[in-house]
């Protein structure tokens, strides 16, 4: 509670790019983290590891050569400028990025060690196990309680009671139970922008996976919404891989445990969140996030 | 100076498009109006005493007791219209009273035989009757008023003998007596174009009450009735009382015509009070009262569409229609769902689109060749049908013609759904083929009904595709799809140019091709007022 | 709102009772394999059917135009006047049945294409979007209400006035074909023509504005010819549907076989090719040299929208190419 109110403070307070605001936000996520941050001994996490992944759009260059890997049970920031391959890179992982034509992919992207480029992937698990959130909030035509049952209908759930009752947790895992659960049969296009993001989280969550891909989630929101995800995340993070990307580089602070740093296509820093901020290793880095370009 | 004819005709530009629009408007507005205003007839209007008739006698509608209530009514005062004509006719229609004079006599003769006299009176009875038949022959011919009086003079002194009453003779001499007394007025010059006009007066009577009481029912149908329409017999009215003719007003120049009234015309005769009375009394002879025939969606129609309504027609159009969608919905939403979702630009596409921008753009007629030569001759047989125009063929040849504009609207409602829904079903693990199926396609839905009441109402109006496939102008109720039917479309046609008996009842003309604009305009507005709320829909997310 | 979440938080938790494997079974790899690419040739196979239908009515119309074209002579079809199928020495000569469809179109356009284009830039660019929304379901209507609709009027209400009132030896003649026509073919000119010229998009309006033209010489100087590729696949395309056009020039042409004789005199009757095709074909037996006759008229119909298609459709695609859009 404490710290969800010093975290809005702060939020309410920033506006730009500021090394000592920065800062103060890091240690106190640390502060903070040492308390509830804590592996679970029965965490069934995954990992993603990429060995020297490139993505091309045709002949141009989505990102080239990327080895990272991404630890589970955390939370972990991507940030760079724009059009530097974040979003490239996280729609990778689970494969959205076929909806694209012509493109090519070399190097491996595992995902809980299958490389999911692989032939022989089975794209349905994938992406029942890898959920995304995306940058608009585009939750389906229908109503609320629709849209979080689809994701468990597709794989396999059709009792009604079992519906019910994922339906039910996946929306108090993303805490918006308490606001909807009056009227589940309401259109999911009623509600306003920060609710609705969080019906895509908790459509997302129904599924039950382990990894979830947020794509810039609270870039269309506004602050008080963007502050409610950001604490979403925070929660989640005890049980889920989070990979998310973001413009904003006081949210990756926050919220992330370690912070890769993309510039053009290319991975130039994957370290802490503090190390990224605080103590930079490469100069592109203490460029970006002391605000001399992007 | 410049400015100012700049100014001047960038305004009178602005007006010169905005009449454009006009034009457009009131170009609607006449072809529209007047239509809708005189089809509206066919359904709501005065109806007559002959129309309730009708209605009883065909389709058993109404009340028999009123009938037959409103039916004595006015037999009191037709009875008055047919005493005055036969009273005038009487000394007009000579050849009648001839007749009627060599039937007397030959009944006579019979008679007599009957009776039993001897020989002798039998001859002289005879002679005597033959006599009296002779003069009143030569008092009918005659012209001349003096002979007339004469032989009448003559025929009647032996109205008192003893040895004719009791017989049909006694006949001679009421007609002598009438004849007598309608010659009076006449002027028996004027005889031959008397009997002309009267002709024409009887008929005119004849299509207004209908046969006279007593008379035998006529073979057709629409013979056995008077005016079934207040308008229709206020035109009558007119035709009973002004007649038409060609005068030469000037020498050189073409005849002029000019209406001249009958009642002066008969000014002096015992027909000339008809006309004032006719004029005064057809209301209580006709009895017309305001009614909404809307059994006109429902009744057949007496051959020729005299009387009735337009009921098989618009059962043949929604037959036709609705088995043409059937037919072109899948595959006009199959084919569109590919073009979207699967289809990349190659050479085997691009020559797909073609195909379907050239079946947009084949003539209707050629349609109608197609359906003939491929479905009737060829693709029907093939499957053991028979080979003739039959709604199949009719239908299927609609679907081939509609099959673009469905694609077209299909393709527009299936793209307009918005990327993310797609990413999102995606990106929750669901197959392409399920996220077109459970999230694509619902949304696309109200689209893709718009472009089935669009091909709806296109297939509906269409008429030179089914001329030789499946369409009649007159016919028998379909029993099956092999045969073939009557629709709107053709039937307009038919009405407005083919038949000579729809002249006469242009309220039954405008009926059917009303009917059909009305039902394209329904469905038109449903389409518009349909993609209105998708358009906005869409736009306001 | 965060405190209780924490015990329910323990329930949903990444599902591990779960098929797990990334990777597909061999029978799961063929199965989506054969699934994915025979639903897509079956999809595939069922878009052709356009193809198909296309190929299909070229061959089964020049099929039975056929006996006809080898039998008599082509450039007499083409050329010459005396139109007798059913005369002793039938005669074929389809020149008059050409010109009357091209004479009553080419009159249906001239009256057709200034107000449609007028239109057209009325709707673009003088009236508010409002207005516009008001104004298009009206045009929907004109394009909606079906030929035959349209001949009655023709007929039954144009014919007698103008015989009536203005004294033409008869009402059904090309004037009044060509009147019902351009009203038919008005739709379809305005709506190409009025998305080609909004498609100019601002900035090139905003440029001329800028430089101090009035609306008139914008439109007429910068946006027209701007969109001179669009506007003129509108007229093709309303050409298309005029030439095409059978019931109204049935009832209304009057169906002389003649090519009028001063060539301005449109108060005399003509006939067109659709006319012959659709009055003919009812009282021809079939396999007769008339029946023949009758499709290869059909074949010219048939050559001659399909060409005017094509060249619609390389001005529509020009037109894409200049503003980009797609």
């Amino acid at each position: 509670m404490q710290k969800g109110k010093d975290k809005m403070q702060i939020s309410a307070l920033e506006k730009e790019a500021n090394i000592d605001h920065i800062d103060s936000v890091v240690s106190l996520g640390q502060k903070a983290g040492s308390g509830i941050k804590k592996k679970k001994p029965d965490c069934k996490c995954a990992v993603i590891k990429s060995e020297n992944f490139s993505f091309y759009y045709g002949t141009k260059v989505g990102v080239k050569d990327i080895t990272m890997e991404i630890y589970p049970c955390s939370v972990t920031a991507i940030i760079g400028p724009s059009g530097c391959g974040k979003s490239t890179f996280l729609r990778s992982i689970n494969r959205i990025n076929d909806l694209i034509p012509h493109t090519r992919v070399e190097g491996r992207l595992l995902v809980n060690g299958h490389n999911v480029y692989d032939k022989s992937t089975n794209l349905v698990n994938l992406r029942q196990q890898v959920g995304m959130v995306f940058q608009k909030p585009n939750p389906f035509p229908k109503s609320i309680f629709d849209n979080v049952a689809y994701g468990p209908g597709l794989h396999g759930v059709k009792k009604r009671s079992a519906l019910q009752q994922i339906v039910e947790e996946s929306l108090k895992a993303a805490a918006l139970w308490e606001e909807v659960k009056d009227d589940l049969k309401k259109s999911a296009l009623a509600l306003s922008g920060g609710q609705q993001q969080r019906l895509c989280i908790a459509r997302a969550l129904a599924t039950r996976p382990n990894i979830i891909l947020m794509d810039e989630p609270c870039s269309a929101l506004d602050p008080i919404a963007t502050s409610k995800i950001e604490d979403l995340i925070d929660k989640l993070q005890n049980d889920y891989t989070i990979v998310i990307v973001t413009h904003n580089m006081q949210q990756a602070a926050r919220v992330s445990e370690r912070t890769a740093f993309f510039c053009l296509g290319e991975l130039i820093e994957y370290d802490s969140t503090a190390k990224i901020f605080r103590n930079p290793g490469k100069k592109q880095t203490e460029d970006y996030v002391t605000g001399r370009f992007g | 100076m410049r400015h100012i004819i700049r100014q001047i005709t960038d305004r009178a530009f602005t007006i010169l498009t905005g009449t454009s629009v006009v034009l457009l408007a009131f170009a609607l507005l006449v072809i529209l109006g007047p239509m809708l205003w005189r089809g509206s007839k066919a359904v709501i209007f005065k109806d007559t005493v002959e129309f309730r008739k009708m209605q009883l006698d065909l389709y058993n509608r109404g009340n028999p007791a009123n009938l037959k209530v409103e039916n004595a009514e006015t037999e009191s005062f037709r009875k008055t219209v047919y005493e005055t004509i036969d009273d005038f006719k009487h000394g007009i229609d000579t050849e009648e009273l001839i007749d009627r004079t060599k039937q007397i006599y030959r009944q006579l003769g019979k008679e007599l035989r009957y009776k039993g006299v001897t020989d002798e009176e039998y001859q002289r009875i005879r002679s005597l009757a033959r006599e009296l038949r002779d003069r009143l022959q030569a008092a009918f011919e005659s012209n001349d008023k003096k002979v007339i009086k004469e032989n009448i003079n003559y025929v009647l002194r032996y109205h008192l003998d003893e040895n004719l009453a009791e017989t049909s003779a006694v006949e001679f001499f009421t007609l002598a007596e009438d004849f007598q007394q309608s010659v009076e007025n006449i002027d028996l010059n004027k005889r031959q174009q008397y009997a002309g006009s009267l002709q024409q007066i009887e008929e005119i009577i004849f299509h207004l009450l209908g046969p006279r009481p007593g008379d035998p029912l006529p073979a057709l149908t629409m013979n056995r009735y008077g005016a079934t329409r207040w308008d229709l017999a206020q035109k009558l009215l007119d035709n009973l009382l002004w007649s038409e003719k060609w005068i030469q007003k000037e020498a050189a120049q073409p005849l002029v015509k000019i209406r001249v009234s009958r009642a002066e015309e008969f000014a002096g005769t015992k027909l000339e009070p008809l006309f004032g009375y006719v004029q005064n009394n057809l209301d209580k002879m006709l009895k017309p009262e305001f009614t909404v025939y809307w059994q006109y969606f429902i009744d057949d129609s007496t051959p020729g569409h005299y009387f009735g309504g337009v009921g098989p027609e618009i059962l043949g159009t929604l037959l036709l229609t609705l088995l043409a969608m059937l037919f072109v919905f899948p595959l006009g939403v199959i084919s569109a769902a590919y073009l979207v979702e699967c289809a990349s630009d190659n050479i085997a596409v691009r020559i797909i689109r073609m195909s379907i921008n050239t079946l947009a753009g084949v003539p209707s007629i050629v349609f109608g060749l197609f359906g003939l030569a491929f479905f009737v001759l060829f693709f029907i047989p093939l499957f053991g049908g028979p080979s003739k125009p039959c709604i199949l063929a009719a239908s299927l040849t609609l679907a081939v013609l509609t099959l673009p504009v469905m694609i077209r609207a299909s393709e527009e409602a299936i793209r307009s759904v918005p990327q993310s829904y797609k990413e999102a079903s995606l990106g929750l693990g669901a197959s392409k083929f399920r996220t077109f199926m459970r999230v694509t396609f619902p949304v696309a839905l109200p689209g893709i009904l718009t472009g089935v009441i669009l091909s709806l109402s296109r297939v509906a109006g269409e008429t030179a595709p089914i001329l030789f496939t499946g369409a009649v102008a007159l016919g028998p109720l379909p029993k099956s799809l092999f045969d073939p039917t009557m629709t709107l479309s053709y039937g307009s046609y038919d009405i407005a140019v083919g038949d000579r008996l729809a002249m006469m009842v242009p309220h039954n003309q405008y009926g059917m091709v009303v009917t059909l604009v009305l039902l394209i305009l329904c469905l038109n507005t449903i389409a518009i007022v349909l993609r209105a709320r998708v358009s906005r829909k869409l736009r306001g997310q | 709102m965060i405190t209780n979440s924490a015990i329910q938080n323990q329930q949903l938790r990444p599902a591990t009772d779960k098929n797990q494997s990334l990777v597909l079974t061999p029978l799961q790899d063929l199965g989506g394999f054969l699934f994915h690419h025979l639903g897509r040739l079956l999809l595939f196979l069922i878009t052709c059917s356009s193809v198909l239908l296309v190929l299909l009515i070229f061959f089964f119309v020049i099929r039975e135009a056929i006996p006809f074209l080898t039998k008599f002579s082509l450039t007499e079809f083409l050329t010459t006047k005396s139109w007798y199928p059913e005369a002793a020495t039938p005669k074929f000569g389809a020149l008059s049945l050409i010109v009357g469809s091209l004479y009553v179109t080419i009159a249906a356009l001239i009256f057709a294409v200034p107000t449609g284009i007028l239109a057209a830039i009325f709707l673009s660019d003088i009236v508010s979007l409002k207005v516009r929304d008001f104004i298009k379901p009206v045009i929907e209507i004109l394009a909606a209400i079906p030929s035959v609709a349209y001949g009655f009027f023709a007929v039954l209400v144009l014919a007698p006035w103008m015989q009536n009132k203005w004294g033409f030896t008869t009402g059904t003649n090309a004037l009044n074909a060509s009147i019902i026509l351009s009203i038919m073919a008005l739709p379809t000119i305005i709506s190409v023509a009025e998305d080609s010229i909004s498609a100019v998009g601002r900035e090139l309006r905003e440029a001329s504005y800028g430089l101090g033209a009035t609306r008139f010489e914008t439109i007429f100087k910068v946006v027209i010819p701007a969109a001179h590729s669009g506007i003129i696949a509108a007229i093709v395309l309303g050409m298309m549907r005029a030439i095409g056009e059978t019931m109204v020039v049935w009832m209304a042409s009057g169906n002389a076989n003649q090519i009028p004789s001063p060539w301005w005199d449109l108060s005399q009757s003509v006939r067109t090719m659709t006319a012959t095709i659709a009055g003919d074909m009812g009282e021809t037996p079939k396999d007769s040299p008339h029946y023949w006759s009758l499709f290869a008229i059909g074949v010219v119909l048939l050559l001659m929208t399909f060409l005017l298609n094509i060249i619609s459709e390389y001005f529509l695609a020009s037109a894409k190419k200049k503003t980009g859009k797609s």
